[in-house]
């Protein structure tokens, strides 16, 4: 569990944290978006205290992080490849970052395992491939046996395989009760991973939901529909409450009516269609639209940002966005 | 791969059978200490420097005392001595650099991050870098300032010197020695923390055991400056340096200071405790 209030973090006259809430809960991955230089990093490192926040204030576990009698079993922490000596093995680093909690070579090794470094494990680190310097990052997280994971860009670097091996982690690692925290700028890596997603824009959090609702942002009600019956059913279509607008002679977009509307509208009024599909927006396209301008969204600001992406131009409230069928290939 | 995180321990709570502690710490900073390769390689150079240039002084020692008449016991004592600790104006070079490492190696790599994630309050970790770096240092430097005593001490008598093993002022001066080094790198460790960096590190600590007391001794030289020399003597080398000198005695002539091997200690020891209070209150408020 890790809980942010009004968590600010300035560097002179830069603010790079601007008092972000949130919170990540215990059996969930919590995904943690937003482009370079959101403040993602930052955000981190001050969750187990590298940085000094500003002002605000996060704990974990229910306690500053510096207050744990026993840090590393309460917090793993990846929070780049790099925190490691270039000059020591991984075998010699992982035993020295465990020896102040008497986590002993047992744990040393198992870890080890599970990371798949036993080939590469005496070997010095600055050798290391980027990807490798990840496996071991994981590893020098997973030391503790941790009650939540902290992780950030975990799979920056890594192969296909490791990429999956990342994803299948933090899924079993949320499945055994625990907190996972994790940030990526993979859209389509997030999709597959969290089950709650934090989308940070320039310090500040813009959104702060389920994946299913971000996607849903950006789907929006828009519907196409291909018919040869087009100026008929437009019509047909505005007596209804919605809003159809043609872009080739038999394809209308039509807004502020759902797919299955739709189709009853035209089986009871005896029009042919030809194809009937509910757009479906994507999280990179949900990511896009709310940081593209993300000055203008503000925490909890996402009625707002629903607004702007989609073909939609009369906007929809959020509740019907979430209805809308999104299930279809959304997460693709 | 996919048979992923069997082997991830059950408890999803963490398990509590491990707890941060000091021990653990300095346990910690003693497998850093041991598994680079850099560390190894400065203190054999402290222990080769140490020996050779022992050996080296007392074969040259046969040519310039071989045909001079008898020395006093206290000449012979203080000139083994100075057989035995002559290599630390060199190794305490090394000890230098080697302290300044500890710290800005983990800066530069990023390990310190690691390290504080590890150990959230910071100064333990630091306090457990010094006792561990300063406790190593002073056993290489004790063994190898003994182990050029001994070796150099058949190769003395043919110059006219018997070093007296029993002496015990002449004992406490080879501890004194080994005391130096460790401290010249604890005071290291510190300024390594202040500036963070390796090349500024080594840069400001040799500047002050090696580029300050020269420009010193040339203003002493050209103005005969009493404040010059006194000041000269309160920089750690020639504090510290009274460590190992064979019964140093304390004195005031014509307002010039020397200090006795006790006051050149504690002088000493205030150079550190005043580095590590200011590493220490930067370490705790600094980002890293």
């Amino acid at each position: 569990m890790i809980e942010a209030q009004g968590l600010t973090k300035r560097y002179g006259a830069k603010t790079a944290v601007d008092g972000i809430s949130f919170t990540a809960r215990p059996g969930l991955v919590t995904g943690f978006l937003g482009p370079n230089g959101a403040g993602k990093s930052t955000t981190m490192r001050m969750i187990v205290g590298l940085d000094r926040p500003t002002a605000g204030a996060v704990t974990v576990n229910g306690k500053p992080y510096a207050d744990h009698h026993s840090p590393l079993n309460e917090v793993g922490v990846l929070l780049d490849a790099k925190a490691v000596h270039t000059g020591r093995s991984a075998l010699n680093h992982l035993l020295a970052i465990g020896a102040t909690h008497g986590i002993g070579r047992k744990r040393v090794d198992e870890v080890i395992a599970l990371t798949g470094l036993e080939s590469v494990a005496r070997k010095r680190v600055g050798g290391f491939s980027l990807g490798m310097g990840q496996r071991l990052g994981i590893a020098t997280a997973l030391l503790g046996d941790p009650a939540t994971l902290i992780l950030d860009e975990p799979v920056n670097g890594l192969d296909p395989e490791g990429v999956i091996w990342v994803r299948n982690l933090a899924r079993f690692l949320a499945g055994e009760g625990r907190t996972v925290f994790l940030s990526s700028h993979l859209m389509s890596e997030m999709a597959q991973t969290a089950d709650h997603i934090i989308v940070l824009g320039r310090g500040k959090v813009i959104a702060d939901s389920p994946v299913a609702d971000i996607i849903a942002l950006s789907t929006g009600t828009a519907v196409r529909v291909r018919t040869p019956d087009a100026a008929r059913f437009a019509e047909l279509i505005a007596t209804h409450g919605g809003s159809a607008k043609s872009t080739e002679h038999d394809l209308l977009v039509v807004n502020g009516m759902a797919a299955p509307q739709l189709g009853e509208l035209a089986s009871t009024s005896g029009v042919v269609l030809h194809e009937l599909t509910p757009a479906v927006g994507s999280l990179e396209d949900a990511y896009l639209s709310l940081t593209q301008d993300d000055v203008e969204y503000h925490a909890g600001g996402m009625a707002a940002a629903s607004a702007s992406p989609t073909p939609s131009a009369a906007p929809a409230p959020a509740s019907a966005a979430a209805a809308a069928p999104t299930t279809n290939g959304a997460l693709r | 791969m996919t048979t992923t995180a069997a082997a991830v321990a059950p408890k999803p709570t963490g398990s509590r059978t491990a707890a941060l502690s000091f021990a653990g710490t300095l346990r910690s900073e003693w497998i850093k200490l041991r598994s680079l390769r850099s560390t190894v390689w400065c203190y054999g150079i402290v222990i080769a420097i140490t020996v050779l240039f022992g050996i080296l002084i007392a074969q040259t020692a046969s040519a310039t005392f071989a045909s001079g008449g008898s020395l006093t016991q206290e000449d012979q004592q203080s000139y083994a001595l100075l057989v035995s600790t002559l290599g630390i104006g060199f190794s305490q070079l090394v000890a230098a650099v080697l302290g300044v490492l500890v710290i800005s190696g983990e800066y530069g790599t990023g390990m310190i991050r690691s390290t504080f994630t590890a150990v959230p309050k910071r100064l333990p970790a630091l306090f457990a870098k010094a006792i561990v770096f300063g406790v190593v240092t002073f056993v290489v430097g004790l063994v190898s300032i003994f182990a050029t005593a001994l070796i150099t001490a058949p190769m003395l008598p043919k110059s006219g010197i018997t070093p007296d093993f029993g002496d015990s002022q002449f004992l406490l001066a080879l501890v004194g020695g080994a005391l130096y080094l460790a401290l010249i790198g604890i005071l290291s460790l510190a300024i390594g923390t202040i500036v963070r960096n390796s090349a500024g590190g080594i840069a400001a600590s040799l500047g002050l055991v090696l580029v300050l007391p020269p420009v010193l001794q040339i203003i002493v030289a050209m103005t005969q400056a009493e404040w010059a020399q006194n000041l000269a003597m309160f920089l750690p080398d020639q504090a510290g340096g009274r460590l190992y000198a064979y019964a140093a005695e304390a004195s005031v002539t014509g307002g010039v200071i020397v200090l006795d091997s006790l006051q050149g200690g504690l002088v000493m020891l205030a150079w550190v405790a005043v580095m590590f209070v200011i590493a220490s209150v930067l370490l705790k408020r600094r980002d890293v």
